[in-house]
């Protein structure tokens, strides 16, 4: 099989590949940190995570810190998986290339 | 290949931003609680020495809980909630309390007398502080070097009050790595309505 058609449909754009990349690094990530991270609006970052969760690779927890509400996101389990293949994916293309 | 072209930039763009959230300038808070803990704790043994035990004994666990406790508040004020560098320090710093209470066991056993055996307190204090600067945030760095040239100056020239003067340079070192934190710190991330 082409490594191309190896790649995950949820992370072939870059920004969700960065969220996914984040998410595994670091556990939870609230949603105003990742939007300093990536530079994006409120609007574009939702999108994005709304697309991860419609695809159940990330999942939220509304949480409160010093009384103010914060959303947690996080891989799940079928998130990690996914990146992972993803990742090897782009793997195989990059050595494809060289 | 186009497609290659975009998968680089891409994994460019990946990489630049995790970079970016490389924060590991330290809690501010932690840093001007040991400079404070270290402060009193170091002078012990020049002014009470019998007191310098249970002080430490007392602080070690006391601070140790506070820093903890301060991290983890931070951590989730700054935006992230990572378990796997909580796990990491927690197991720094508890392998390097264990090195502590092993330091003093020739002490116990009787091997070497009270006055030769706490200079041991110092070397593993460096060492542990030096590799917290190496592995978890670096101006740890430079109060653990400090630890390991005053144990070389303490077993070498045994000059009086050695253990005092340790102290102040290392709470000194621990207060400007505080407030270089501060300076570090941005915008309270958790806050969704910016």
């Amino acid at each position: 099989m082409n490594a191309l058609d190896q790649l995950a449909t949820v992370f072939d754009h870059r920004v969700r590949l960065a969220i996914g990349v984040l998410l595994a690094r670091h556990g939870e990530i609230s949603f105003a940190r990742l939007k300093e991270q990536l530079g994006l609006t409120d609007g574009n970052l939702g999108a994005h995570l709304r697309k991860l969760e419609d695809a159940d690779c990330v999942a939220l927890r509304r949480d409160f810190v010093e009384r103010k509400p914060v959303t947690w996101y996080a891989l799940t389990k079928g998130g990690h998986r996914t990146l992972n293949l993803h990742l090897r994916a782009l793997q195989l293309v990059i050595q494809g290339a060289e | 290949m186009v497609a290659d072209e975009s998968i680089r930039d891409d994994l460019n763009y990946v990489a630049s931003t995790v970079r970016r959230q490389e924060y590991r300038s330290g809690v501010p808070a932690i840093y001007f609680l040991w400079a404070a803990i270290v402060l009193v704790g170091f002078s012990l043994p020049d002014f009470a020495p019998v007191a310098a035990g249970p002080y430490w004994f007392v602080t070690g666990i006391v601070g140790g809980l506070a820093s903890w406790w301060l991290g983890e508040r931070a951590g989730r004020k700054a935006g992230f909630n990572d378990k796997a560098m909580g796990r990491r320090y927690g197991w720094h710093w508890m392998i390097g309390g264990f090195g502590f209470l092993l330091a003093g066991l020739p002490v116990i056993v009787g091997q070497v007398g009270i006055v030769h055996g706490t200079s041991s307190f110092l070397l593993v204090g460096g060492v542990v502080y030096a590799l917290a600067g190496v592995h978890l945030e670096r101006p740890l760095l430079w109060s653990g070097l400090l630890m390991l040239a005053a144990y070389v100056v303490m077993v070498i020239f045994q000059p009086p009050y050695v253990w005092t003067i340790t102290g102040v340079t290392i709470a000194l070192s621990l207060a400007w790595a505080g407030w270089a934190a501060t300076r570090g710190e941005s915008r309270d991330p958790t806050d969704e309505r910016a």
